[in-house]
């Protein structure tokens, strides 16, 4: 009797064992199947050259979105890649029936669609039918940057993105909201602790890092594969603007703070000040902005924006600055064209080059060029009355947009190696009493103009 | 899997053959097979723990790999989000209600929900609300029943509770007074005892059910006319019931889904929340032709009256041509009653943490709102500003559109309002008549985005300044000289009774009788004449026109102005300087239209309708249309009555009022 026992029970046991083999195994290989589960499936897509459940999936949004009245249009940056090359093609046939599935059959892991918010009315019912339709969906919220700069206001928080998910493929719709500035803004892409990391494999999202600033697009609907969609009117233009859309939201709480520290000047000149450096601004950038020119704000207008969302109301003139490279004799023309005429021109293209106009009332507007080097980047100053040239030193930085007194400008992105690089650690103390000879953290003797050269280089009208 | 299937059932079985084989050959050395079956015994215990550890491995891997895919988008900040309120399965409430004359209290488990100790102020009736469900307090109201009608509000009230809700009653200081036969019934159908007997400074406290059982009642009763009666104390036990029973069976829909968070939050809205038969929450207006201001953003402004701006709310979103889509309730204050509704009306709604005091907080409250506005819309170029406590016209956005381009074109237009300050019942009489005045009457206006980016939010009053906006706004160092467009019948009705300049006196007496326009798309007449030279034109055509009155006849009776119908009349009153309105203001005194201040005037003269007839009053000599006085005529001097001291007082408080 003992001795069955004893035997049934190692039968048991191996038994057991058997089973917890076959299970580890099992794990191993839905584990394993798991990770590489993208690989694989892509390995099988390039073999047949096809995957249509990426088609069959686009289609059932687009007849989703068309049948709840949404105007969405395709921004997937590889998909527009290859529409730009066959753009032509495209936009001179735009009913006829494609040969092949070229562009919705390469597999991927989403495809990425924008919609307007102001053209949709946030209806529910879309997300119900999209369940019905075999969708998950997640959707990404997150505060409402439009009401960030203001105090105390607390709005309801506002979608961002969406992500769809059908079968193996995913819809990456991103929000757009219009700003003060006439431009578009989409929102980064954060997930809240409780949400599914796993959802989709947001690494490779092409939006969502950063948040972006795009002009307001105009829009061709094609037939691509045989569907109907809305695409950017230009898409490799759109795909340039995508390269560099990075957007920096101002610091609206340190401006909170620095206000605490030091209050706001209410007084009548500063209002006025205020508002003649807004309108001039906004005229400096039409006019930079018809010529192509890029520009961001540099010295005293951009610590207003780092330090205060503002402009400094005792800093008595607009700064911007320009890449030498970006440089074209038309600025002036089209500077004197728009009203503000030429007060000085120190330097020239080769070497410390600086403009200065006239705005209304005593506001000036000066541009600074600057010169790229291996290590650093420097722009120039000059005494008109010794001939001095001065050197200013800035760490390499690059442009990101941001929205300023109701403009789409850009700042430097590493704003802050920036600010410091031309204030010092102090930036933060207000400094009333200003020598741009000697007061600048960054600047440096650069030598004298030759005397023969001064007539070129220091022209002051 | 698949190809592990064909295993199982081959292995054990040879297993056990080898086994049987091997047992048979070593049958007698029994120690050697105890070794072996102890070592079969741990080795089977071995693989199992190295599988569990396995598992544990891999999914701990896996899921370190997903935290490290998804770090870039992780939100910096960690919003652990805790539920408002925690779950509570409890069936039991415990209910503890005080009633005193300076104190009352009301505590559910534990949580105190009333709490009132504040001197001169609270005294009657207070109520609350629970959801007989999940014990959340849903309204709470004080009625005082000391003075006359607030029993009849009270009653309305509790009319509006749906059956099943409990109900709980205090008393502060006096509550019998003015409390009437019809109040003291329905107390009494609720299930009070008490109730029909209460009287002159008895405390009382009730807990019972809507149309259900009784959970305590207690009461003292004053001995004396000079004293209250004993504090009392009453503590009782609610039981819950399931939260099925406790809501309505409409169909499941979108709307009905808002209204069933709405209605189980809060209570006393009346019929948006009848099981039976709910009032709608969406209106479909019938949509404008040709709408300007279809895409113009409206905001909201609103304080804690959740009541008026339901009120509100429900007349706005019938109003012809309404978008809601650009509409945006801005809350002053983190109330939640008023976001309920906004979100039951499926708007959005945006919360203001109050700055400053009093009028200095309304006007901290503006601005950050129209900030706001212009934030949210960037291309929007004017904004509708609208109050909590207005009706809003049918016609409404047809009047905007009709006039919104002269606001755009005419440099000398400051805004356009839906309001005429001087338009009562008897004296504002064609729908489709607008004037230009000098004043900015507010009560739902637009405003131009440029006046605001430009001039008026740069140098907005800073909260320690506790001065009116409204107020503001119209000292000339703002209006510049420029004037607004109203209409005769106003667009908008002021029906607020509570606010911070205002009380129920003052209501009946300057906004009851106010005259509101409740037909559907008026054509407007003749609107280009509105435009700053084109108005002169109009002005000198209608006095033309216009039959001078006879002066020697007092102007403040009916008799002044003969039976007709339709014509144009005029009168002169002495106006020695442009600010010299002594003769106007006891005339609009005598005609009972507004006098706390002078509104509606355009250059010494002012418009209105006296028996149907069009009526013209000028300023003589400072109006600049003072030439159309006939020579024989003398203008009406009215004395201003001796001032008592003290009556002072009272208009100055009234003219802050329009906000």
């Amino acid at each position: 009797m003992q001795k069955i026992n004893r035997n049934v029970v190692l039968a048991l046991l191996s038994l057991t064992s058997l089973v917890f083999l076959l299970f580890q195994l099992c794990y191993y290989k839905f584990y394993l199947s798991q990770k590489n589960g993208a690989a694989f499936s892509k390995a099988r897509g390039s073999q047949s050259g096809q995957d249509s459940t990426r088609w069959h999936v686009v289609r059932k949004f687009l007849g989703l979105i068309s049948s709840h009245n949404i105007p969405v249009y395709l921004i997937d940056p590889l998909i527009l890649g290859l529409v730009d090359k066959d753009i032509e093609q495209i936009r001179s046939s735009p009913d006829g029936p494609s040969p092949e599935c070229k562009y919705f059959c390469a597999p991927r892991d989403f495809t990425t669609f924008a919609l307007l918010d102001k053209t949709w009315k946030h209806d529910v019912g879309l997300f119900r039918t999209a369940e019905k339709m075999g969708f998950q969906w997640l959707k990404i919220v997150n505060k409402d940057p439009r009401l960030d700069g203001m105090d105390d206001l607390s709005g309801m928080e506002i979608p961002l993105h969406y992500i769809f998910k059908l079968a193996s493929h995913a819809i990456h719709l991103v929000v757009f909201y219009e700003r003060s500035g006439n431009f578009l803004w989409h929102g980064p892409l954060r997930l809240k602790q409780h949400m599914d990391r796993k959802f989709v494999p947001f690494r490779k999202l092409h939006f969502g890092r950063y948040p972006g600033a795009y002009e307001k697009p105009e829009l061709l609907l094609v037939s691509i594969d045989d569907l109907k969609v809305q695409i950017p009117k230009n898409p490799s233009s759109f795909l340039e603007e995508m390269s560099h859309s990075r957007f920096l939201e101002c610091r609206y709480r340190e401006a909170r703070a620095f206000f605490q520290l030091y209050p706001d000047d209410a007084s009548l000149d500063a209002v006025e000040f205020r508002k003649k450096a807004k309108s001039l601004l906004h005229l400096a950038a039409l006019t930079l902005n018809n010529l192509g020119v890029k520009f961001w704000l540099s010295s005293g207008t951009c610590l207003g924006w780092y330090r205060q969302c503002n402009v400094i109301p005792h800093s008595k003139d607009v700064d911007l600055g320009i890449f030498i490279r970006d440089y074209k004799a038309d600025i002036i023309p089209a500077f004197q064209k728009a009203g503000l005429p030429l007060k000085h021109k120190f330097g020239k293209v080769e070497d410390s080059l600086e403009l200065s106009f006239q705005g209304e009332d005593d506001v000036k507007l000066d541009i600074f060029f600057f010169y790229e080097e291996d290590d650093h980047i420097w722009n120039g100053g000059t005494q008109a009355k010794s001939g001095k040239k001065f050197k200013y030193l800035f760490p390499k930085f690059t442009l990101c947009w941001t929205e300023f007194v109701e403009l789409k400008v850009h700042v430097p992105c590493e704003t802050l190696q920036y600010v410091e690089a031309n204030y010092g650690p102090e930036w933060k103390v207000p400094v009333k009493t200003w020598d741009w000879k000697s007061s600048p953290f960054n600047v440096q003797d650069n030598g004298v103009w030759p005397i023969d050269e001064w007539d070129n280089v220091i022209q002051i009208y | 899997m698949e190809e592990w299937k064909p295993n199982p059932p081959v292995k054990p079985h040879k297993k056990r053959s080898w086994y049987l084989a091997w047992k048979y050959k070593l049958m007698n050395q029994r120690a050697l097979r105890k070794l072996c079956q102890t070592g079969a015994v741990l080795f089977l215990l071995v693989t199992v723990i190295v599988n569990i550890k396995l598992i544990l491995d891999t999914r701990r891997a896996a899921y370190e790999e997903e935290e490290e895919s998804a770090q870039d988008y992780d939100d910096e900040m960690l919003n652990v989000e805790v539920p408002r309120h925690p779950v509570n399965n409890k069936k039991v409430l415990d209910v503890e209600v005080y009633s005193s004359r300076s104190k009352v209290y009301v505590a559910v488990d534990g949580t105190t929900v009333l709490e009132d100790e504040a001197r001169e102020q609270g005294r009657g009736i207070h109520v609350i609300v629970l959801n007989q469900a999940t014990g959340h307090v849903m309204a709470k109201r004080v009625f005082d029943t000391y003075s006359p009608h607030e029993d009849e509000a009270m009653v309305l009230f509790l009319n509006m509770v749906a059956r099943g809700r409990i109900l709980i009653f205090t008393i502060k200081d006096e509550g019998s007074f003015h409390l009437k036969e019809t109040a003291k019934n329905v107390l009494k159908s609720l299930g009070s005892q008490v109730a029909p007997f209460l009287s002159w400074r008895d405390m009382w406290t009730f807990v019972g059910k809507k149309g259900g059982e009784v959970y305590g009642e207690k009461h003292a009763k004053s001995p004396a006319l000079s004293t209250w009666g004993d504090p009392v104390l009453l503590k009782t036990e609610v039981h819950l019931t399931s939260v099925e029973d406790a809501e309505c069976h409409w169909p499941d829909t979108e709307l009905n889904r808002r209204r069933k968070r709405f209605c189980s939050k809060v209570e006393g809205y009346g019929s948006v929340c009848s099981c039976k038969d709910p009032t709608p929450i969406e209106f479909s207006p019938d949509p404008l032709k040709d709408n300007k201001v279809f895409d113009v953003p409206v905001a909201v402004i609103a304080g804690n009256r959740p009541n008026y701006l339901y009120r509100m709310l429900r007349s706005l979103l019938s109003a012809q041509g309404v978008n809601p889509q650009m509409i945006t309730v801005f809350i002053d204050g983190y109330y939640e009653e008023p976001m309920d509704v906004v979100e039951l009306f499926g708007l959005s709604g945006i919360q203001h943490t109050p700055i400053s005091i009093k009028n200095a907080r309304v006007s901290q409250h503006y601005k950050a709102s129209l900030t706001a506005t212009f934030n949210l819309f960037p291309d929007a170029k004017f904004a509708v500003v609208l109050e909590e406590d207005l009706d809003i016209s049918v016609d409404f956005f047809s009047f905007l559109s009709q006039s919104i381009h002269l606001l755009e074109e005419d440099e000398s237009l400051y805004c356009i309002s839906a309001w005429n300050d001087q338009g009562y019942e008897h004296t504002a009489e064609d729908p489709s008549l607008l004037y230009r005045v000098e004043t900015m009457p507010g009560l739902g206006w637009v405003l131009r985005k440029s006046l605001y980016k430009d001039e008026l939010e740069p140098k907005w009053p800073t909260p320690e300044k506790l001065w009116d906006w409204d107020m503001w706004m119209r000292m000339p160092e703002q209006r510049k000289g420029r004037e607004c467009i109203i209409p005769d019948i106003s667009r908008s009705y002021h029906f607020g009774i509570v606010g911070l300049n205002m009380n129920g006196y003052f209501h009946e007496a300057y906004f009851k009788k106010h005259k509101f326009n409740t037909v559907p798309n008026v054509q407007l007449k003749n609107v280009e004449s509105l435009r700053k030279d084109n108005y002169e034109t109009e002005i000198h055509r209608l006095l033309g026109e216009a039959e001078v009155l006879d002066h020697s006849k007092n102007p403040c009776e009916d008799s002044f102005v003969p039976d007709t119908e339709g014509r144009v009349y005029v009168m002169f009153i002495r106006m020695e300087q442009e600010a010299d309105f002594t003769t106007w203001t006891q005339l609009a005194k005598c005609l009972h239209i507004w006098d706390l201040d002078v509104r509606g005037n355009h250059k010494g003269l002012w418009r209105l309708f006296r028996k149907k007839n069009h009526f013209l009053v000028v300023g003589v000599p400072s109006s600049p249309y003072s030439f159309k006085k006939p020579s024989s005529v003398t203008p009406i001097y009215m004395e201003p009555p001796a001032k008592e001291e003290g009556a002072v007082a009272v208009p100055a408080v009234a003219a802050a009022e329009q906000t």
